[in-house]
């Protein structure tokens, strides 16, 4: 085992950072700060466009699909590099659907749309769950019927995030109401936003972050927008999970978060004339998070080595995006308390940047990922299942 | 990057793996839990000696396989997936690479060719279990104190020592048989017998020194590093075969007429279990990789004898509880496990002492995440 890049990707790991740093610009950061995290503003999309441009975003693409051809891992090293810059990535669209359609798509998606999705053109938002239908996502009750050659959809998604500024939702529409299994009866669509039958209401969160419910009115696709085989959603849909799950737990910001918090111990003061850092108690917190950061960071470049192999395995992406989603609360407890009641001012009474203000969003966001992307529960189960070879209850 | 397991160490698991499965079934290993000897199989020892397995990290030059620390690694983890009564760590990794590296081409010519046959035997301790003052005496050095837990003390033709001196640290050879040492049995957790020594003005002469003050200090550095790897790795393996046994116990123990594995509770503990050993796994060969690569490593060392620490615990609890009452039945071996866990947790220090020493080196400016 090694697991230090090679010379070649530290060049690239130093370029990207270079890049990023001259990338986010005053404005830049100040708008993303303004959206909480999730882009959307002109100077983000602009920014995406620049990267897609500049041909970052499909670094580790094939050529054939517009990419540069260098590989799964120098793609992590791009994805890990703009997360640790700060830039709110969109990388459901890039990094889970975007690999999805290449693979899966018809023509018109892998020649029109993915080459798009690299140019930073192009975004999607994902329309999975439903008021009743979220852990057991496969009884979804959104329909797809046939119309002469295309779709009629009907029906309501939640947690619809980033679809207010995306131009197409990924849905998942049951096209087989009668199917024996009823994960058998499910099929992927892409919905473009433009259609008239398309609403979307906004959802406010706990930690600011807007997400949305999005609304399916005789929307009317053609056929060319389905993903897939018919009643072959549910192998899309677990693909793209798998993926996502991966970049959900990007260990790149935390570890950032991790330094700065540390140098800040370092050089401030208590009262009493001490290093913060010289408190037995802030070096514990800190060498846990430290501990964690690093076996995460190992489970991530160990699954992107794995796909660099062709051998992703279920229960190993199960694994971190547990570890990852509750390693993270922890962390940012632990990273919290160093910086005492700090950690508590909104970052819009702090100085731009501070590490106060972003370590009190960031523990108030935190939970989303635990349940978001597969209920961590769920992915238990996939790794007592697939991992372990034990017996599953019957559901 | 690369996270294959090279062919020379697949090799090595599968051949250590065999030697283990063949030799050491649960009444082979019940003969041992109580051993007033100690805890040592001399005729498996021959067979790994036999098939190579104590030279793989020594320089062909002294008969040895010339290969990597982390070539190392299967073996010590297949020790502990079997818990082999052999001292790998104590004479292969510490006594045997200590001579190597320190040794002159005299002491090497002495003892690597007999130590890799198997024909003696070496023992080990670390600082953690050393209380000795050393006295130079003319060309020798002159020991008084104790040493705890030292295993197969009784057995070894020496026991390699990392004591502290003036300026640094000795690394020494001490004969057990020699005026003024005194073997006192006791018994370890495991069941084990191992031996506290005193060391009443034991002279040990220039020919049995290794290193002495600072390249003594950086000797005995290098071994604790090596020393603590081992421990994790080992401990991968202890960890490893007890989430086995409890995966498959729980697949096949019926209770209200259905495996108890079908229960989230019991799937989800043995999941967590699952995420704990990538985690152990990861930080531990690492750790190991670093060695072989002669990287800085004092912080990935930290990291993973955490892990180790942490994982061993966690393990240990939740097989036993999922095993219900046959987990500490001693007609099952999932108990010897739990012990051994133990020991490796404690061994050169818990993972307090290893969150303080990664905490000392945060605090010094490292550690950073780049």
């Amino acid at each position: 085992m090694q697991v230090e890049f090679s010379a070649k990707q530290v060049r690239l790991r130093d370029e990207l950072r270079a890049y990023f740093a001259a990338l986010m610009t005053p404005e830049l950061q100040a708008e993303c700060q303004r959206d909480l995290g999730e882009g959307g503003g002109p100077l983000w999309r602009a920014a995406l466009r620049q990267m897609g441009a500049d041909g970052w975003i499909g670094l580790g693409w094939p050529e054939h699909l517009g990419g540069r051809g260098m590989g799964p891992v120098e793609q992590f090293i791009f994805v890990e590099e703009v997360m640790r810059a700060g830039y709110p990535f969109p990388f459901l669209t890039t990094e889970s659907i975007g690999p999805v359609l290449a693979e899966y798509g018809n023509a018109w998606q892998r020649e029109e749309l993915v080459p798009r999705i690299l140019a930073g053109d192009l975004l999607i938002s994902i329309g999975y769950s439903e008021p009743e239908a979220g852990t057991d996502l496969a009884s979804l009750r959104t329909r797809a019927e046939r119309e002469s050659d295309g779709w009629i959809i009907n029906g309501q998604k939640m947690w619809t995030s980033l679809a207010h500024f995306c131009d197409y939702t990924w849905l998942a529409a049951r096209t087989d109401p009668a199917a024996e299994k009823k994960h058998r009866g499910i099929s992927l669509f892409l919905v473009p936003h433009s259609d008239p039958g398309w609403h979307c209401t906004p959802v406010h969160t706990l930690g600011d972050v807007r997400t949305n419910a999005t609304y399916y009115d005789n929307v009317r696709v053609s056929d060319q927008h389905r993903v897939g085989e018919i009643n072959g959603g549910w192998r899309l849909i677990t693909g793209q999970l798998n993926r996502e799950r991966l970049s959900l737990v990007n260990v790149g910001p935390t570890a950032v978060l991790f330094d700065a918090v540390a140098d800040w111990a370092t050089h401030t003061h208590t009262v009493d004339g001490r290093r913060v850092i010289d408190q037995d108690w802030v070096r514990a917190n800190l060498a846990r998070v430290r501990c964690g950061i690093e076996a995460l960071k190992l489970m991530c470049y160990r699954q992107v080595w794995a796909m660099s192999k062709g051998q992703l395995g279920m229960a190993e992406a199960s694994a971190a995006k547990v570890y990852g989603s509750e390693f993270f609360i922890e962390a940012f407890r632990a990273l919290g308390e160093i910086l005492g009641q700090g950690s508590l001012v909104r970052a819009d009474s702090c100085p731009q940047g501070a590490l106060t203000g972003r370590v009190e969003r960031l523990y108030r966001t935190a939970s989303i990922i635990t349940f978001g992307g597969g209920t961590n529960e769920i992915q238990r189960d996939i790794i007592a299942a697939a991992g372990l070879l034990m017996p599953r209850a019957t559901r | 990057m690369n996270f294959a397991e090279s062919e020379v160490q697949t090799d090595t698991r599968d051949l250590a793996r065999r030697i283990f499965e063949q030799r050491m079934g649960s009444q082979e290993l019940a003969g041992f839990d109580d051993a007033p000897e100690g805890r040592f199989d001399s005729s498996l020892w021959r067979t790994l000696a036999e098939a190579g397995l104590l030279g793989i990290s020594v320089s062909d030059l002294h008969g040895g396989m010339g290969l990597e620390f982390a070539a190392l690694a299967p073996l010590l983890e297949e020790a502990g997936r079997a818990l082999a009564p052999v001292p790998i760590i104590e004479h292969v990794v510490l006594a045997v690479a200590a001579i190597e590296i320190y040794g002159d081409r005299q002491q090497c010519e002495r003892w690597l060719p007999a130590a890799l046959a198997g024909d003696s035997l070496f023992t080990a301790a670390l600082p953690h279990a050393a209380e000795v003052n050393c006295t130079p005496e003319g060309e020798a050095l002159r020991l008084n104190g104790s040493v705890a837990l030292v295993p197969l003390a009784n057995l070894a033709q020496y026991i390699l020592l990392v004591v502290p001196a003036d300026r640094g640290q000795n690394v020494l050879l001490v004969d057990p048989r020699a005026p003024g040492v005194t073997l006192h049995p006791q018994r370890f957790t495991t069941g084990e017998t191992r031996f506290s020594l005193s060391l009443d003005d034991v002279l040990v002469p220039p020919e049995q020194l290794l290193a002495t003050a600072a390249a003594g200090q950086a000797a005995g550095q290098w071994l604790l590093q090596r020393a603590l790897t081992a421990h994790c790795l080992h401990q991968l393996g202890v960890c490893e075969r007890m989430l086995e046994m409890t995966a498959a116990y729980t697949g096949e123990r019926q209770q209200f007429g259905v495996p108890i594995a079908t229960f989230q509770a019991v799937g989800h503990r043995a999941a967590n279990i699952y995420i704990d050993l990538e985690c152990l796994r990861l930080t531990a060969r690492q750790a190991a990789s670093r060695l072989s690569q002669e990287l800085a490593a004092d912080t990935e060392i930290a990291i993973a004898k955490v892990w180790a620490g942490d994982v061993g615990h966690r393990t240990s609890y939740a097989a036993q509880h999922l095993h219900g009452g046959t987990g500490i039945d001693r007609d099952y071996p999932l108990w010897r496990y739990c012990l051994f866990a133990r020991a490796n947790e404690l061994a050169l220090g818990g993972s307090a002492c290893h969150l303080s020493t990664l905490g000392e080196i945060i605090a010094a400016g490292g550690a950073r995440c780049s």
